[in-house]
């Protein structure tokens, strides 16, 4: 009865300080928005211009097919961002190469098409490729596009490969991009978010003095507090719902067990509002929380691999199981926890020792 | 300590300090000491305070009033001495009203008040109707939705009267109830603590002498931790101080009192003081000297042309026991 009672004016409360719900709420998502800017600004992208000067021959203009087919390839490939552009002029070419609007600049000859039409008996096909041979960039373009020259080649001349590769990706490095690394640590964040909401809604007891009339009264601390822990644990399950949303909208692929994802949230959340307490004990205004919460914000923030992957020195082990000192905070065995569920879809039995290190 | 002494029963006789006439007492409070680092704010108090009396705790500032106050409700440990309840635990019984206003800024009043009723274990129903009571004998009915933080500083201090009300207490303490209101709500205010007399056992602490002298059967008179004095404010009046103030204006003055006259009206005052016109009188009990104060007046030649009295105010009481210098 006096649980529901706290629980129903902890709520109402923490919907009229609405200020620090949407903190709360609001800065873990914008964290999401803000790496996955990041991580499109940052992605690799090689810009090919092509000038096909072929004349064709009687079977076709076999340059306007390879770049049809170029195009096509690349367009349906993730991994590699190679944009063709087919310029009609090399010398309009050449001056968006200098003005480094492109990577490379490749030139088919007129012949192309009668090239591979006579097979050997016209000799080697002479294609000119123009770049900054010391940049990087184009020599991606270059190995890129002469490789699938080469197919597309072999292919018109009917000609048997005596190498082909055969691309395995490591781990999860074909599937995943830095943006779904990040994601895990940034659920986490939102949990973390929590420690500002949880002191307040403990401290302002105090700052109001309305501890005195509860003291007074015939409630228990116990119902206080789990009043005011479980309004706060739905706050944080409320957190990780709007980041993961705001995460699957922008093209992060769940994936993992379900279930293994809500204890992992339910478990930091409790830690995190246990760390609240703390803190309010430390504390006498929702002022004074807002600022010298800071600190350990920042600490959960850059030193648990929330806000950025961080690896830390291992000081010892149990059963195997690498002691850091980061591991001293709760969100760093919550952000391994999840990285190895939502990541490598591990199960219950191999995050354990993450289980462990989180529960109360 | 605090204990809960389920056999006490009251110390009948004396009229010292701290002691009690009664048969009844709820609370006692015995040889209680409060020592903050090197200031010792409450200083070997006892007193008794009776089932259903309002008892007005009155002293200068700092003189333990309110750390009194925080030891009987349990939020201050007392460094030496106890309090004790009679009747068993009045954990729950007792009511408080701050000198600040405690109250959740951010629920409405109704809200705030069944809130509390359910912490003190009232059912939902019965808190919901107790705090709509309260809002309307507190004229405060048509704001019971509005939150408090928009309520003006008067309507403030009657939630925080409420508050301390919601589950119907045994014992109601008062710090400073009228303290930062107007003359209206004021009135109502002492009307409604008024209206708890005998249902409740009320005590205050106030600076207002009037609020005392008006709301209280029994005045606690406190300074520097100690209890000088405790009375009804009547026999307080009556019998602390240099008593009521006599002006008579003279129809015909003299630069100085006739000598029979000077000798009679000494016999029947403290104090005679001569003011131009105004002949200025100070005694105890002054309405039963006045007769008399008249008759030697005639009997001089003096003439009256004017009489104005003024009783002798519990401030006078206060300000003889205390003194007039500042504190804190």
């Amino acid at each position: 009865m006096k649980l529901l009672s706290v629980i129903r004016k902890s709520i109402r409360e923490q919907w009229r300080h609405f200020w620090i719900l949407l903190l709360t709420l609001s800065m873990a998502p914008f964290f999401v928005l803000v790496y996955y800017l990041i991580n499109e600004a940052s992605k690799p992208h090689y810009d090919l211009l092509v000038v096909n000067r072929d004349l064709g021959a009687d079977g076709g203009n076999s340059g306007e097919a390879w770049i049809g087919r170029l195009q096509g390839d690349w367009s349906d490939s993730t991994l590699a961002p190679l944009h063709v552009t087919a310029v009609d002029d090399s010398a309009a070419a050449l001056r968006l190469l200098r003005s480094r609007k492109a990577d490379a600049l490749i030139l088919l000859p007129r012949d192309f098409s009668l090239s591979l039409q006579s097979g050997e008996k016209h000799g080697p096909v002479q294609v000119e490729l123009i770049g900054d041979l010391t940049d990087i960039q184009y020599m991606v373009t270059a190995v890129w596009t002469g490789e699938h020259l080469a197919g597309f080649i072999h292919e018109q001349m009917v000609l048997n490969r005596p190498l082909v590769f055969k691309e395995t990706a490591l781990g999860m490095s074909g599937r995943l991009d830095d943006f779904d690394l990040y994601v895990p640590g940034l659920l986490i964040l939102s949990t973390v978010m929590l420690m500002f909401s949880s002191a307040i809604a403990l401290v302002t007891e105090v700052e109001n003095r309305t501890i005195l009339r509860l003291k007074l009264s015939r409630v228990k601390a116990v119902e206080l507090l789990s009043g005011i822990t479980l309004v706060q644990l739905g706050v944080g399950m409320l957190s990780v719902l709007f980041t993961l949303l705001v995460a699957l909208g922008l093209g992060f692929d769940l994936a993992g067990s379900a279930g293994l994802f809500v204890a992992i949230c339910i478990l930091t959340s409790l830690s995190i509002i246990a760390f609240s307490l703390i803190l309010a004990a430390a504390t006498r205004t929702a002022n004074e929380i807002l600022v010298i919460g800071n600190f350990p914000l920042f600490l959960f923030m850059f030193f648990t691999g929330a806000a950025f992957p961080i690896s830390g020195r291992t000081l010892f082990k149990i059963g195997g199981y690498p002691v850091t000192l980061q591991g001293l905070m709760s969100p760093t065995h919550a952000v391994s926890a999840l990285k190895k569920v939502l990541i490598f879809d591990m199960s219950c039995a191999e995050i354990v020792p993450e289980l462990l290190a989180l529960s109360p | 300590m605090i204990t809960f002494d389920k056999t006490a029963r009251s110390t009948p006789g004396g009229r010292k300090a701290g002691e009690s006439r009664s048969a009844e007492h709820v609370i006692r409070l015995e040889n209680l000491t409060k020592d903050y680092d090197r200031l010792r704010a409450v200083d070997d108090l006892s007193l008794e305070i009776r089932g259903g009396e309002i008892l007005g705790f009155l002293g200068p500032n700092g003189a333990g009033k309110t750390t009194t106050i925080n030891m009987i409700c349990g939020t201050a440990r007392p460094s030496a001495g106890q309090v004790r309840f009679s009747g068993g635990d009045l954990k729950g019984h007792l009511g408080l009203c701050p000198q600040e206003n405690v109250y959740w800024p951010k629920l409405t009043c109704t809200e705030q008040l069944v809130f509390m009723g359910e912490m003190y274990g009232m059912p939902r129903r019965r808190a919901q109707k107790r705090a709509a009571e309260l809002l309307e004998r507190l004229g405060l009915s048509e704001k019971a939705r509005v939150l408090a933080a928009r309520l003006s500083g008067g309507m403030k201090r009657r939630l925080n009267l409420c508050l301390g009300l919601i589950h119907d207490p045994k014992i109601l303490i008062l710090d400073e109830p009228e303290a930062g209101l107007d003359p209206q709500s004021r009135i109502l205010v002492r009307e409604f603590i008024r209206s708890l007399a005998k249902q409740k056992t009320v005590v205050l602490t106030t600076h207002n002498m009037d609020e005392a002298d008006r709301l209280s059967d029994r005045v606690a008179i406190i300074d520097r931790g100690r209890l000088l004095l405790l009375e009804t404010p009547a026999n307080l009046k009556r019998s602390i101080g240099e008593g009521d103030i006599l002006e008579i204006t003279l129809r015909n003055p003299a630069k100085h009192l006739p000598q029979t006259a000077a000798e009679a009206l000494s016999a029947l005052t403290r104090r005679i003081q001569v003011r131009d016109k105004t002949l200025i009188l100070k005694s105890k009990d002054m309405i039963q000297s006045l007769p008399a104060i008249t008759q030697v007046l005639e009997k001089a030649g003096l003439g009256i042309a004017g009489i104005t009295m003024r009783e002798n105010t519990l401030e006078d009481v206060f300000i003889h026991l205390t003194g007039k210098n500042l504190r804190e």
